[in-house]
C-alpha cells in the first residue's frame, strides 16, 4: 500500500516528517519499506517559456525552440541563453508557458536528457508532455503552463508535487489499511488526532430515469456475492484525468490511464472497496434493461480478460454474466476485454459489491491471477459500505467525466452484516502484555478506531468494534490493539519463572551429539543433503524397494528429480562426491545425519527413521613432505564404522559379508552388514563401479548407512570401572597357515576360546601368502597373543601348557597348521 | 683389553711368597706404583672418547679386576705401621679416578647430547603432521548453538514429524481453510496413499492433500501440547519444506527452531525477556531488539523481532537497507484458539512462541552469498566452518 503523504494530510493533520510517521507506523505495526520522494523525479526540471519557434531545417515536423529557463540557464559546455531545444509537438507558440527539462533530468518513465544533435541540431534538453512527466497519459502534445505561471521556477516547486510516499507493507489481516481512509483512521489511533474525511457529494441526479429502469440485477448464490450495488452514469466523456485525480492515482502506484478509469482506481485506494464498471452499451437488452446476474461459474467456462488473455473458468469461481449467459466479469478478479470501458463508451454501469473472500482467494490462486481488487476481497471488504463508494464513485464521475448520474442505486443485500460487541477486561489485557496499561488508554485508542467502546458495571469494556475490521473478532484481538498501540517496546522485558520445569536435552539427544563428534574426530566432514529423492534414485544406486516402504511423492514437485522423499542417504551423497570430485576435490570425507520416509501402501504418513550415513574417497590427504596418505578403501570405512560402535559400546559387533540382491550397490567382495548380535544396524562397503559410473564418480568410494534409531538403542553407557592386572605379561606369537576360505572372525573365535581366561588380547598383525612357502589358496596369518593372569605372575610352564593346548584346538577346528 | 691391563700389574704375584725383609723396597715400589697407575688413569680416562671406552676404563681401573681394586685389596698384606700412608694414598687414587670418570663420562654425555641436539634440528617452518578432523554442517552448529541457549534457561528440545497433515501445519494453528499459505504454490503436499485416514481429515483443493511436507516447524507446537502438560518450555529444531525454487536467498527444503512457552501467568514481557536474552547470546551483549507488531496466525498479539545491524551498529547501512536493524525472527503470545485446539485453557494458561530461520542466522552471521553452497556438500566450503 503506497501511503502518499499529501494525499493522507487531506485525511488526517501530519505535522510529522515521512521519516517520524514512518517509524511511528513501524512500531505500531504497519511495516514500511521505503519512503520515495516524489519531487526528486523532477529534478532539473523547470517551468520555462518559449521565445522563438522555427521550424527545424531538415524536418518537417519538428520545431527549433528557444526556451527561457530563467536562473538554470547557466551557459556552461556551450548552453546559449536562451536555451536551444529541438521539439516534435506541434499543440504550442511563442510565448507560452511550459516545461521542460533540462541536461541531467530523469523523468519518472526512465528517460534521461542528455546534450544531443537531431538531424544536425544540437538540443540542450526537452519540453515535456504530461505524460513524459508521469502525470496523465496525456500525450497529445507538450504540458502548456498559465499565462501567469513564473518562469525558472523549479517543477516540483511549482507544481507543489514534492510528496512522500510510505512503501507500507499491510499485514493480511488488515484489509482497512488497503486504503487512504483506513490509514487516516490508523494514523488518528497511533497519534490520538481527529481526522478530517471530506467525501464528495453528487451534485444533481438526474430524476427523469431511475436505475431500475435501466437494469436489475440478480445474485444467485449469497455465498459467492453478499451484497452487489449498481448504479448508472451516462454521458460520460473519456479522456485524460484532471491533474489532482492523476497525480493521486501516480501517487498510489497505479498508471493514470483515463477519467473513468482512474476515478474508480481513486475511490478503490480512497475507500478500500474495488468498484468495476462496465460498458452499459456492450450488455444485452432485453425488455429495455439490462440484466446483471451473478452466478457461479460453469465448469469449463470461458472468458478472455482485461489482460487479454483466455480463461478457463471452473463451478467454485463467481461471475458477472450479461443476463446470465455470457461473463462479462471474472467476479472481484478481473473484467472481460468485451465489456471494458473505451473511447466510445457513453453509459457506464459501476458496480461497488463484496464478493467471499475465500472464493476469491481460490480463483485468484487457481488462475495465477492477482489484482488489486482480488487483494482487497481475499482480505475482505466491508460490505456495509458497498452504497457510500457507490455514490463516491457516481459524485467523481459526474465531476470528472462530466457524466450525469442516473438516479437511484440498485442494492441487493442478502447478507446483512451488524457490527459485533467484545468484551475486554482491562485486567486480562495487562495480565497478556506484562504492563500496567491504563483502561482509559485503552478506550480512548479503540474509540479512534472507530470502536464505540461502552463501560459495563464490572470495569470491563464493551467495544463495538467498526465492520471494516473483520480481525476485530475476540477480547484477544483487542489486546493486540492495546498493546501495538501502547508500544511493545515500553512493556518491561522479564524472564519467565520456569516453576516445576526442568529442561535440557535427553540421553538420547546427547548421543546423537556424540555420534557426530566421534565422525568428526575420525575425519569425517558433516554435509546436509535434501531430504528429496529422484523416482530413479535407488535403481541408480542398484539398490531394491525391499525393505525401504513405497515412495513418499510429492504432488507438484519444482524438478523431477526431488519428487519423492528419500529413503536412503546414499544418493545425496554420492552426488556430493561427484561434485567434489567434478570440482577438484578429490578426498572426499563425509557424513550426514538425516530423516529417511518410508512410505506405506495403506497409510496416510510415511515412517520416519533417523539414519548415519558416511563416504570416503580419494585419500585423507594430498602427499606432503612428511606424509603419503594410501587411497581409502574398505578398511578406513571399515575402521570408523568400529571405532563409532566402540565409541558408542555397542555389543557383539559382527560384520557379515554383504551378499544377495539387496546389497547390488556394493562391489562384491567388498561389502559387509554391521551387527550388533542379531540386530542388523546397517552396512559398510566399497560402492560398486556400475554405481559410480552412474554417479560419474572417478575414485573408489567407501561408504557405509546405519540406523539412527538402532544404533542408539544398541549404545551403552560406561559401566563401572575394571581394575588392571598387576602382574605381567607374556607375550607369545603364532602364525597359522590356513585355507583362504578361514576368515579372520572364525580365526578369532576359535583363538579366543581355545586360550581361556589367560588369552588376554589377540592381534592379528600380518597376513602372508606365497605359493611357494605356505602353498595354493592358502595364507599364513600371524597373531600376537597376550596372556595375563589377574592373580600371580604366570610361570613359563603355565604359558607353554595353556598355548600348546590353544595351538592344537586351533589347528584341528580350523584345519590349519604352525607356520615355523 | 682387560686383559692387557691385568697383565701389566706388576704385583700380580702371589702375596704368600713375599718375605718381610723386603718391605722397604716393597713400599718405595708400591709408591711408585701408585704413581705409575695414577698416571695411566689419567690417560686411560682422558684417552677414552666414547661412553663404551670410558666404560673399559673404568672396569680397568676400578671394576673388580680392576689395577686400582687390586692394588686396594693388597693393602690388606701391608706392615700395619706403613698402612695408613699408603692407605691414604691409594683412597686419594681411587676418588680421584672416580672423580675422573665421573667428569669425562658427563663430558661425554654432554658432547653426545650436543651431537644429537645438533644433528635433529629441522627448519621449524616446515609443515606439521596434521591429524584429519572434521567439521560440523554450518546449520547443526547453529541449531545447536541455539539449542544450547535455550537449555540453559531450562528448555527441552523436541522433534516432529516432517511430513505433516494440514491440520497440523495450518488448521490446528488457527490458519483460515483458504489462507494463501495452504495453497500448492506455498506448500508440497503428498500423495495421500489412504485418504480420509488421518486424525483430522479435510477438504482440499485440486493439487492439495491432508498430508505435506510441513512448511514450519510451528506444528510441533501441537504435538507438544497433545504430549504434554504445562508447564511447556520447549525448542523445536528442524528441516522445513517451501516449493520455492533454488536460488542465492531460497532453498525448498531450510531449517528453523521453533519456541514453546505455556505455563501459568506468561506475559508479553516475559517473550521479550526470553527473547532479548537469546538475541544477547547469539549475536552479541552489545546489540539491541526492537519488536515490531506484526500477523501470524498462531500468535496475538504478534511481533518480529529486529537486532541493531552489526554492520553499521544502528546507524543505518546497505547491509540493514539503511534502517539500522535487522530482523531474525517472528514471535508472539500462543494465540487462544491454538491453545483450545490442543485443549489448554486460555483463561488458566498463556504462552509465547517463535521461530528462527536457521539458514537467516548463517547468512547473517557469515555473509554467505549464496544459500545453494549448504546443501552441495562441496569440501572447501565445509572445512570453512
Amino acid at each position: 500500500m503506497k501511503v502518499s503523504l499529501n494525499w493522507l494530510r487531506d485525511l488526517i493533520d501530519v505535522p510529522e516528517t515521512p521519516e517520524e510517521l514512518s517509524r511511528e507506523y513501524i512500531r505500531t505495526g504497519t511495516e514500511v519499506e521505503a519512503i520515495d520522494t516524489v519531487g526528486e523525479a523532477f529534478e532539473h526540471v523547470v517551468t520555462a517559456q518559449v521565445v522563438s519557434k522555427e521550424p527545424h531545417p531538415d524536418s518537417d515536423h519538428m520545431w527549433v525552440t528557444m526556451v527561457d529557463v530563467g536562473r538554470f540557464n547557466l551557459g556552461e559546455d556551450g548552453e546559449p541563453a536562451p536555451l536551444q531545444i529541438v521539439c516534435g509537438a506541434q499543440n504550442f507558440e511563442a510565448g507560452d508557458h511550459i516545461v521542460t527539462a533540462l541536461v541531467g533530468a530523469k523523468l519518472p518513465g526512465g528517460i534521461k536528457i542528455k546534450k544531443s544533435k537531431l538531424r544536425g541540431v544540437v538540443s540542450w534538453g526537452m519540453n515535456c508532455s504530461a505524460r513524459e512527466l508521469g502525470l496523465s497519459g496525456d500525450h497529445s502534445g507538450i504540458m502548456i503552463l498559465p499565462e501567469d505561471a513564473p518562469v525558472g521556477v523549479p517543477f516540483a516547486e511549482y507544481h507543489n508535487t514534492a510528496d512522500a510516499v510510505l512503501d507500507c507493507e499491510i499485514t493480511p489481516n488488515r484489509p482497512d489499511c488497503l486504503s487512504m481512509m483506513g490509514m487516516a483512521v490508523e494514523t488518528s489511533a497511533i497519534f490520538d488526532r481527529d481526522t478530517h474525511i471530506e467525501l464528495p457529494q453528487i451534485k444533481r441526479e438526474d430524476t427523469s430515469v431511475s436505475v431500475d429502469d435501466l437494469v436489475d440485477v440478480r445474485v444467485d448464490d449469497p455465498a459467492l456475492c453478499s451484497r452487489y450495488t449498481a448504479r448508472v452514469v451516462r454521458g460520460v466523456k473519456i479522456g485524460p484525468s484532471p491533474a489532482w485525480l492523476a497525480e493521486r492515482v501516480a501517487a498510489a502506484g497505479m498508471r493514470p490511464i483515463n477519467n473513468v478509469v482512474d476515478v474508480t482506481n481513486y475511490v478503490m485506494m480512497l475507500t478500500g472497496q474495488p468498484l468495476h464498471t462496465f460498458d452499459l452499451g456492450k450488455l444485452t437488452e432485453r425488455d429495455g434493461r439490462r440484466h446483471v446476474v451473478v452466478r457461479a461459474a460453469h465448469e469449463g467456462e470461458q472468458i478472455v480478460t482485461l489482460d487479454n488473455v483466455e480463461r478457463t473458468l471452473s463451478a467454485n469461481m463467481c461471475v458477472i454474466t450479461d443476463d446470465g449467459n455470457r461473463p462479462v466479469c471474472l467476479a472481484g478478479v478481473m473484467g472481460s476485454l468485451d465489456s471494458e470501458i473505451d473511447e466510445t463508451t457513453h453509459d457506464v454501469l459501476l458496480e461497488a459489491a463484496c464478493f467471499d473472500s475465500s472464493h476469491i482467494s481460490r480463483t485468484s490462486r487457481n488462475l495465477s491471477l492477482i489484482s488489486e481488487a482480488s487483494i482487497r476481497y481475499e482480505r475482505q471488504v466491508d460490505r456495509t459500505r458497498c452504497p457510500e463508494v457507490s455514490r463516491i464513485a457516481a459524485a467523481l464521475f459526474e465531476e470528472c467525466c462530466g457524466a450525469t448520474v442516473v438516479s437511484g442505486a440498485i442494492d441487493v443485500y442478502p447478507v446483512p452484516v451488524e457490527p459485533a460487541t467484545i468484551v475486554l477486561r482491562p485486567a486480562r489485557a495487562c495480565a497478556i502484555a506484562g504492563a500496567d496499561i491504563p483502561a482509559a488508554f485503552m478506550a480512548t485508542r479503540l474509540t479512534r478506531l472507530g470502536c464505540t467502546v461502552a463501560e459495563q458495571a464490572d470495569g470491563a469494556l464493551a467495544v463495538t468494534v467498526p465492520t471494516n475490521r473483520p480481525d476485530l473478532e475476540r477480547e484477544i484481538d483487542l489486546i493486540e490493539e492495546v498493546v501495538r498501540l501502547w508500544g511493545m517496546d515500553s512493556v518491561p522485558a522479564t524472564i519467565p519463572a520456569a516453576k516445576n520445569h526442568i529442561g535440557g536435552l535427553t540421553h538420547d539427544q546427547r548421543l546423537v551429539r556424540e555420534v557426530g563428534q566421534i565422525l568428526r574426530a575420525c575425519g569425517l566432514n558433516e554435509t546436509l543433503s535434501y531430504a528429496f529423492a529422484a523416482p530413479d534414485d535407488l535403481t541408480r544406486c542398484g539398490m531394491v524397494d525391499e525393505g525401504r516402504g513405497v515412495p513418499v511423492k510429492i504432488m507438484r514437485p519444482l524438478v523431477a528429480e526431488q519428487s519423492e522423499m528419500r529413503r536412503t542417504l546414499l544418493p545425496g551423497l554420492l552426488t556430493s562426491v561427484a561434485y567434489n570430485e567434478a570440482h577438484g576435490s578429490e578426498n572426499v570425507h563425509l557424513y550426514e545425519i538425516g530423516t529417511l520416509f518410508h512410505g506405506r501402501e495403506n497409510a496416510s504418513l510415511p515412517k520416519e527413521r533417523q539414519s548415519v550415513a558416511g563416504v570416503l574417497s580419494g585419500a585423507w590427504g594430498n602427499i606432503t613432505w612428511n606424509q603419503k596418505y594410501a587411497p581409502l578403501r574398505f578398511f578406513d570405512g571399515k575402521g570408523i564404522v568400529e571405532e563409532l560402535l566402540a565409541q558408542l559400546r555397542v555389543e557383539k559387533v559382527r560384520f557379515r559379508p554383504a551378499e544377495g540382491a539387496g546389497f547390488g550397490f556394493l562391489q562384491p567382495g567388498r561389502g559387509a552388514e554391521v551387527l550388533s548380535g542379531g540386530t542388523v544396524l546397517g552396512w559398510i562397503g566399497e560402492i560398486h563401479p556400475e554405481v559410480r559410473d552412474a554417479f560419474d564418480i572417478a575414485l573408489p568410494v567407501v561408504a557405509f548407512e546405519l540406523d539412527l534409531d538402532k544404533l542408539l538403542t544398541c549404545a551403552h553407557d560406561q559401566g563401572a570401572y575394571a581394575g588392571f592386572s598387576t602382574y605381567p605379561s607374556v607375550d607369545v606369537d603364532l602364525a597359522i597357515v590356513v585355507d583362504e576360505s578361514v576368515t579372520y572372525e572364525t580365526l578369532v573365535q576359535r583363538l579366543t576360546s581355545a586360550g581361556g581366561k589367560l588369552l588376554r588380547d589377540v592381534r592379528l598383525f600380518d597376513v602372508y601368502r606365497d605359493e611357494e612357502r605356505v602353498g595354493a589358496d592358502k595364507k599364513s596369518m600371524a597373531f600376537a597373543l597376550t596372556y595375563r593372569a589377574d592373580d600371580h605372575t604366570l610361570t613359563s610352564d603355565e604359558v607353554e601348557r595353556v598355548h600348546g593346548k590353544l595351538v592344537t584346538k586351533v589347528c584341528r577346528a580350523v584345519g590349519g597348521e604352525v607356520r615355523s | 683389553m682387560f686383559d692387557a691391563v691385568a697383565r701389566e700389574q706388576p704385583n700380580s704375584g702371589d702375596p704368600a711368597t713375599q718375605g718381610s725383609e723386603r718391605h722397604e723396597r716393597d713400599n718405595m715400589s708400591i709408591l711408585d706404583d701408585l704413581q705409575a697407575l695414577e698416571n695411566k688413569a689419567k690417560d686411560l680416562i682422558a684417552a677414552a672418547d666414547d661412553a663404551a671406552k670410558l666404560d673399559e676404563a673404568r672396569i680397568a681401573l676400578l671394576g673388580k679386576k680392576g689395577e686400582i681394586t687390586a692394588l686396594m685389596h693388597m693393602m690388606g698384606k701391608v706392615a700395619p705401621e706403613e698402612r695408613p700412608v699408603l692407605g691414604k694414598r691409594a683412597n686419594e687414587l681411587r676418588r680421584m679416578a672416580e672423580a675422573l670418570l665421573k667428569r669425562r663420562g658427563d663430558g661425554l654425555r654432554r658432547e653426545a647430547m650436543e651431537a644429537l641436539i645438533g644433528a635433529e634440528a629441522v627448519d621449524v617452518t616446515l609443515p606439521g603432521a596434521r591429524p584429519t578432523l572434521g567439521h560440523q554442517h554450518l546449520i547443526t552448529q547453529i541449531s545447536q548453538e541455539i539449542e544450547d541457549v535455550f537449555c540453559a534457561i531450562g528448555y527441552t528440545v523436541e522433534a516432529g514429524p516432517e511430513v505433516e497433515t494440514s491440520w497440523y501445519n495450518f488448521t490446528a494453528l488457527n490458519a483460515p481453510m483458504d489462507h494463501p499459505s495452504r495453497s500448492a504454490r506455498d506448500t508440497f503436499y503428498v500423495v495421500d496413499n489412504a485418504p480420509g485416514s488421518v486424525t483430522h481429515p479435510e477438504e482440499h483443493a485440486a493439487g492439495e492433500s491432508d498430508v505435506l511436507l510441513r512448511t514450519q516447524t510451528s506444528g510441533t507446537q501441537i504435538h507438544i501440547m497433545e504430549h504434554q502438560k504445562p508447564p511447556i518450555y520447549a525448542i523445536v529444531p528442524g528441516a522445513v519444506y517451501r516449493p520455492d525454487t533454488a536460488d542465492a536467498c531460497h532453498l525448498p527444503q531450510f531449517h528453523q527452531v521453533e519456541g514453546l512457552v505455556v505455563d501459568e501467568g506468561i506475559t508479553f514481557g516475559d517473550l521479550k525477556g526470553t527473547l532479548d536474552y537469546f538475541a544477547k547470546a547469539m549475536f552479541g551483549p552489545e546489540r539491541k531488539t526492537r519488536y515490531r507488531p506484526h500477523f501470524f496466525p498462531f500468535t496475538e498479539p504478534s511481533c518480529e523481532l529486529d537486532v541493531s545491524c552489526h554492520v553499521c551498529g544502528g546507524k543505518g547501512c546497505s547491509f540493514c537497507k539503511h534502517s539500522g536493524w535487522i530482523e531474525i525472527l517472528g514471535c508472539g503470545m500462543v494465540d487462544p484458539n491454538v491453545l483450545v485446539n490442543c485443549g489448554v485453557d486460555p483463561e488458566r494458561y498463556t504462552g509465547f512462541a517463535f521461530g528462527i530461520g536457521v539458514e537467516r542466522v548463517a547468512a547473517l552471521r557469515y555473509d554467505l552469498p549464496d544459500l545453494r553452497a549448504l546443501m552441495t556438500g562441496d569440501m572447501r566450503f565445509l572445512a570453512q566452518f
